[in-house]
């Protein structure tokens, strides 16, 4: 017996050591190297808090970069919600071709992000894309989307919103979860189905969408270095220029890892407020409902 | 390792074949990256890793960053040693640049420039006469008019008269006709000088009007939609600015027939260097070897491979002289004005910082030329947000 | 009562399609994009369905880059991902299903935190690491996550199933003498069989999409993977749609029929994510 157990922990190990040598020594690694100055070639050396004030004398895009990570979260994050809940409560009963509504749902999410930014880099040809030529052909003038200061942000919000799998599967999950009987009381009681959903489904789906939305304002943070890398390079005029395409540049093209990590852990921190923001937020209006 | 368009690493490949079988003990192979900002990062990260491809082709805007972190190897004394090629072979204005504090780094396989490329169709259907030689940029200016049109009256540019990447490279030689300069001195600059004459000034707002005010360029739209040296190479821009790497991929083009003419001139003569070099890494460990295949490429022999490709503006006087590049029967017949230019040519400042810079002088020249600001203001945001590159504080 | 209810239904397939158009449309104007003709002046209105149909910007899009190869390669790491990915995920969520209910649940929370971790602060540190450990442009800096289960996501899955197997079950065996890798093998895996096609699912689609980690790590043209591949190509001819969208085609293809395998059941109330 005590042999098994210890057999149970060697296969734990190789899960566990991975986290440490993928994940455990690489945070550590960075943040030894956020204080120092290094570029690969010579060994780095200790710098102390000066990147961050370098960064802070210095670097007038990261201000943007911050700037636009922060609104695209606020932008992307609720809309992505709420569309997956809105489309896993539309799709949630078994009719027939249901199967299929949902696998296109579905569908864009499994498409590789590569081949996504270049499909939606066509779409949004500011003369020749689909998309404009269809709002042509219905009388609305389309605007240059991402080579328009005003739009290109918008834009890979909107491309965004259709990658809503994740949060739809695992809200049908939930759905699915909640037991049958409950509505069936509420049935009885004559309940609309607003006030079903009002109290009954979203109670009982709120951890979930907690999770979920912790989840995405992680995801959207980090998802925007595919789409500006390959579709805008951050133009115009750093109107796409989001915190991992700046810390890329920074880094490996610009061969400055010391300020590279620092920028690394900003972007931590800043996440991590948000994520901490939210969490209470969240929590502190469930408090408050149980009241009424 | 090198960069560039397929056409381009065909070039490449040929003299990589003649080289083998030349030097049956040594093996290359072609390492190729279609993009300059990759190229860049590749080269960084092979570096750090230690394992650099023993010879690369780098720019030589780009090369100071490395000879400035001293992992390059200075190859003057190889070149001295050398019983194929020598440096008086050279013409003066391709070695120069690639001399970091007094030593001579890397070699330069061309001395190319900007030139105009225009396509004769479409000036013959428009009725413009070609360039000639010694034109003026207000003759450049109105024959990019006439060739800008609106075949079906819809409002849409359908042909451009002109078609340019917007950087940095682009508007210097414009500026230097002008009178106007970029930076104080061509080596290590502690200034940059664009927005303190008005020669510069002048030179920056006319070329922003191109698209701002004339319209013979594509906007931001239209641009971002096609390319222009895509649109150049469909027939549907007259003229394209562009360097000589363009004519591999030019020559593959049926459809109507195209030429060089030289830039236009302002005040006095320019042209902008374009030139790249073989590059070796110190830290290598079979230098004689690598030495071996950078001679072979610089020599008659092997610049004759690539020049033949119409890739380069051969570097060795000898070759550019040549059949090789002067070739009558092949495209561009006026290739003389790539020679003919040689003695006006400029460099770009060479400096460790100068890719940071020109990115960042890029990016502003974009937001002026598709936003139209005051060139002042342009040229003050661009001294301003460039001074931490110069004389560079400890990053 | 019948006649509000057909119209009830129909209505609610209509919505049902619409949404659904309104969500693959891109990939529908992709298709149509790929199979226009090269060289032709591009459309002034929209063209849903090219005239000629042309099939050459496929052709064209191996023959510009070793596509073929890309392709190869990323089957390769897939090839290489998915059974490590299998092993190490299963024993973790086998072993986690097993300890006691404190340690589970530190377990559970170390495997949340982790999914929490963003991975764009790792890239440098990785780099860096991989670079000392002679892992750059060789397969395992692509495939290292493999090594502990790809994501928490999927030890939490495996965690799922295993601790729904009767405990009995593993008991008894214990008692005959049987060793935990033989219980695993024997008794756990073949009543996972669901959790293994899932995991095995969204490990393909995990690798084969990543971009990143080729793109950091990879530095030998012969190596690339299909999403560099694809990048690769845009960067030689940035204003080529058709050729550009054929590949894109080329990309997505695979991992759509893989998921119109499964799909079926994926939905099924015995799907994975309807027993969390």
């Amino acid at each position: 017996m005590l042999n098994y157990r210890r057999t149970l922990r060697w296969m734990l190990l190789p899960y566990l050591m991975g986290t440490v040598i993928l994940i455990v020594i690489p945070a550590i690694v960075t943040l030894i190297l956020a204080f120092t100055q290094y570029d690969l070639l010579s060994p780095p050396s200790w710098y102390g808090f000066n990147n961050f004030r370098d960064l802070a004398q210095f670097d007038d895009i990261l201000p943007r970069a911050m700037l636009n990570s922060l609104l695209f979260v606020l932008l992307a994050v609720p809309l992505r919600i709420l569309g997956a809940l809105a489309l896993a409560l539309f799709l949630e009963h078994r009719r027939r071709g249901v199967g299929l509504y949902r696998t296109a749902v579905y569908l864009p999410t499994l498409i590789p992000d590569v081949a996504y930014a270049l499909i939606w880099l066509w779409v949004f040809n500011p003369i020749y894309g689909p998309l404009n030529q269809v709002l042509e052909a219905i009388g609305i003038e389309g605007p240059g989307w991402l080579t328009d200061a005003r739009f290109a942000l918008p834009a890979i919000v909107l491309m965004s919103v259709f990658q809503i799998g994740e949060g739809f599967v695992v809200l049908l999950a939930g759905l699915h979860n909640i037991p049958r009987d409950y509505y069936d009381v509420a049935a009885v009681d004559g309940g609309t189905g607003w006030q079903k959903f009002r109290y009954i489904t979203f109670p009982l789906l709120r951890p979930w969408l907690i999770l979920l939305t912790l989840r995405d304002v992680l995801l959207t943070t980090q998802n925007t270095f595919t789409p500006a890398y390959i579709m805008t390079g951050g133009d115009p005029y750093y109107a796409t220029m989001f915190l991992p395409l700046h810390i890329y540049k920074e880094t490996f093209e610009d061969f400055r890892y010391g300020s590279g990590a620092t920028m690394t852990v900003l972007m931590i921190c800043g996440v991590s407020v948000i994520l901490i923001t939210v969490f209470v937020v969240l929590k502190g209006w469930r408090n408050q409902n149980a009241y009424d | 390792m090198i960069f560039g368009d397929p056409a381009e690493r065909a070039a490449y490949e040929a003299l990589v074949t003649a080289f083998e079988s030349e030097h049956p003990t040594i093996q290359v192979q072609l390492i190729h990256i279609p993009s300059q900002s990759d190229y860049r990062a590749r080269i960084g990260a092979d570096f750090a890793a230690n394992t650099p491809s023993d010879v690369m082709l780098i720019n030589y805007r780009r090369y100071a960053q490395f000879a400035a972190r001293g992992v390059l190897e200075p190859l003057g004394d190889y070149l001295d040693r050398s019983p194929l090629i020598q440096t008086e072979d050279f013409y003066p204005e391709a070695l120069e640049p690639f001399y970091w504090e007094g030593k001579l780094i890397c070699i330069p396989q061309n001395l190319s420039s900007l030139v105009v490329y225009y396509n004769k169709n479409l000036f013959d259907a428009a009725g413009v006469s070609y360039p000639n030689n010694d034109w003026t940029w207000d003759d450049f200016l109105e024959t990019a008019q006439r060739l800008t049109q609106d075949l079906d009256g819809d409002g849409n540019t359908d042909i451009y008269g002109l078609g340019t990447e917007v950087s940095i490279v682009r508007l210097a030689p414009f500026l230097w006709q002008n009178g106007g300069e970029l930076t104080n001195t061509d080596f290590n600059p502690t200034v940059l000088t664009l927005d303190r004459s008005n020669e510069g000034l002048e030179a920056l707002q006319w070329f922003i009007q191109l698209q701002t005010v004339h319209g013979v360029v594509p906007n931001a739209e239209a641009e971002s939609a096609e390319d222009s040296e895509s649109r150049f190479m469909n027939g549907r821009t007259a003229m394209y600015l562009n360097s000589r790497r363009g004519v591999p991929t030019y020559r593959e083009i049926t459809a109507f027939d195209w030429d060089v003419a030289p830039l236009p001139q302002g005040k006095q003569r320019a042209g902008v260097l374009h030139a790249d070099a073989y590059c070796m890494p110190s830290m290598i460990d079979d230098k004689e070897a690598v030495w071996t295949f950078i001679e072979y490429a610089n020599s008659p022999a092997g610049q004759t491979i690539v020049a033949q490709s119409g890739r380069t503006v051969p570097s060795l006087r000898a070759v550019a002289e040549s059949p090789a590049f002067l070739d009558p029967n092949k495209k561009p017949l006026n290739s003389r004005v790539f020679l003919d230019v040689i003695p006006d040519l400029k460099f770009l400042p060479i400096m460790s910082t100068w890719v940071e810079i020109e990115e960042i002088l890029t990016e502003e020249l974009q937001l002026g030329f598709y936003n139209d600001p005051a060139p002042h203001d342009i040229a003050l945001m661009m001294s301003f947000r460039t001074l931490e590159y110069f004389d560079p504080p400890q990053r | 009562m019948r006649m509000i209810r057909r119209i009830r239904t129909i209505s609610y397939h209509l919505a049902a399609i619409l949404v659904s158009s309104v969500s693959v449309i891109a990939m529908i104007w992709v298709i149509s994009a790929s199979l226009r003709q090269p060289g032709l002046p591009p459309p002034p209105v929209i063209e849903w369905i090219p005239n000629p149909i042309s099939w050459s910007n496929y052709q064209r899009a191996f023959e510009l880059i070793p596509l073929g190869q890309y392709l190869l390669n990323s089957l390769l790491v897939i090839g290489m991902a998915i059974p490590l990915t299998l092993v190490t995920a299963s024993w973790a969520g086998f072993a986690m299903a097993q300890f006691t209910q404190g340690t589970q649940n530190r377990l559970i929370l170390l495997a949340i935190i982790l999914l929490m971790i963003p991975v764009t602060s790792l890239w440098l540190a990785r780099f860096v690491l991989f670079s000392r450990l002679g892992w750059i442009d060789t397969i395992w800096a692509i495939i290292a996550p493999a090594m502990m289960g790809s994501s928490p996501l999927f030890i939490l899955l495996f965690y799922w199933t295993f601790r729904r197997i009767p405990k009995e079950l593993y008991e008894s065996a214990v008692l005959d003498g049987a060793m935990a890798i033989q219980i695993w093998r024997v008794i756990a895996m073949p009543l996972a069989k669901p959790t293994i096609v899932t995991v095995m699912v969204l490990t393909f689609i995990l690798y084969w999409s990543d971009f990143i980690s080729p793109l950091l790590y990879i530095k030998s043209t012969e190596k690339y993977t299909l999403s560099v591949g694809l990048q690769m190509l845009q960067q030689l001819d940035r204003s080529n749609w058709p050729l550009l969208m054929a590949a894109s085609v080329v990309m997505i293809t695979p991992i759509v029929l893989l998921f119109g395998l499964i799909q079926r059941y994926f939905w099924s109330e015995k799907g994975i994510f309807n027993n969390l």
